[in-house]
C-alpha cells in the first residue's frame, strides 16, 4: 500500500510539472511550477494515510484545473514579454 | 567586339558548371585561353569573372557545412558533457561532489522529488520524454547517459 501511494505520489509530481511547464504565459508558467514543488515539498514529511489521500485528492483535482487553465491560456494567448 | 561576345559565351557555359568545384578549374583554363590574345580589351571582366569564381567557390563550400538547425551527431562523449552541465546547474547539487558514478540520493543528499526533476530537466535537455517507469531507476549520471545513449542509438 504505501509503496504503491510513494509512485502515485512521484507520478503526480510529475504529471503536475509537466502539465504545469504547458502554460503559455510566462508569469503563470513559473508560478505554477514553483507552487507545485513548493507544496510537494511542504507536505513531505505527511505519513498519515487520510491526509496523504486527502492531499492526493487536492492534487488531481489542481491538475485539472492546470489544464483547464492552460487550455484557456492558449485560446488568449499575448505577446511574449521580455524576460523570455 | 568579338572578344565580348566569346566572353558572354564563356561565362554562360561556365554558369550551369560553377556548383561542381571540379568544373570550374577546366573553364577557366578555357577562359583564360580564349582570353589571353585579347587581354587589353578584356581584362576587366576577366578579373571581374575571377573573383565571382572565387566567391562562388566560396559559397559552395558554406552550404556544404551548413546543417539546417541539425546538431552535431551525438557521441557518448558529448552525451556526458550535456548531462554534467545540465547537473551542474541544479542548484541542489555541489558542483564540486559531482562525479559520473555519485549516487543521487546515497552521495549527492537528494529525495525522490529532486531525482524527477532532474530527469524532467534531461528530457528538456534532449528533446524526448522518459517514462516514468525507467525514471525512476535513473539514479547516477552514469546510468543516464547510457539510457540516452540507447535511445538515440548512439554506440561508440
Amino acid at each position: 500500500m504505501a509503496a504503491s501511494t510513494r509512485s502515485q505520489v512521484i507520478s503526480l509530481y510529475r504529471t503536475m510539472l509537466r502539465e504545469s511547464s504547458k502554460f503559455p504565459s510566462y508569469n503563470y508558467r513559473t508560478y505554477a511550477i514553483r507552487r507545485v514543488r513548493d507544496a510537494f515539498r511542504a507536505n513531505r514529511k505527511v505519513e498519515d494515510p487520510k491526509a496523504v489521500a486527502r492531499l492526493m485528492e487536492e492534487g488531481r483535482q489542481a491538475v485539472s484545473l492546470i489544464q483547464r487553465q492552460v487550455s484557456i491560456g492558449k485560446m488568449y494567448e499575448t505577446q511574449k514579454i521580455v524576460v523570455e | 567586339m568579338a572578344a565580348r561576345v566569346l566572353q558572354q559565351c564563356v561565362r554562360s557555359l561556365a554558369r550551369p558548371s560553377l556548383r561542381l568545384c571540379s568544373g570550374t578549374l577546366a573553364v577557366r583554363a578555357v577562359a583564360a585561353r580564349t582570353a589571353a590574345p585579347h587581354r587589353p580589351l578584356s581584362f576587366a571582366a576577366d578579373s571581374r569573372r575571377t573573383r565571382w569564381l572565387v566567391q562562388s567557390q566560396i559559397s559552395s563550400v558554406g552550404v556544404s557545412c551548413r546543417q539546417y538547425g541539425d546538431l552535431p551527431p551525438l557521441s557518448l562523449e558529448t552525451i556526458k558533457d550535456r548531462v554534467m552541465y545540465v547537473l551542474k546547474l541544479y542548484d541542489k547539487i555541489n558542483p564540486e561532489k559531482l562525479q559520473t558514478s555519485s549516487h543521487f540520493m546515497k552521495d549527492l543528499g537528494l529525495d525522490s522529488l529532486d531525482q524527477v526533476e532532474i530527469i524532467m530537466a534531461m528530457e528538456d535537455e534532449f528533446g524526448f520524454e522518459i517514462p516514468d517507469a525507467e525514471a525512476e531507476k535513473l539514479m547516477t549520471p552514469a546510468e543516464i547517459v547510457q539510457y540516452i545513449a540507447d535511445k538515440k542509438d548512439v554506440y561508440e
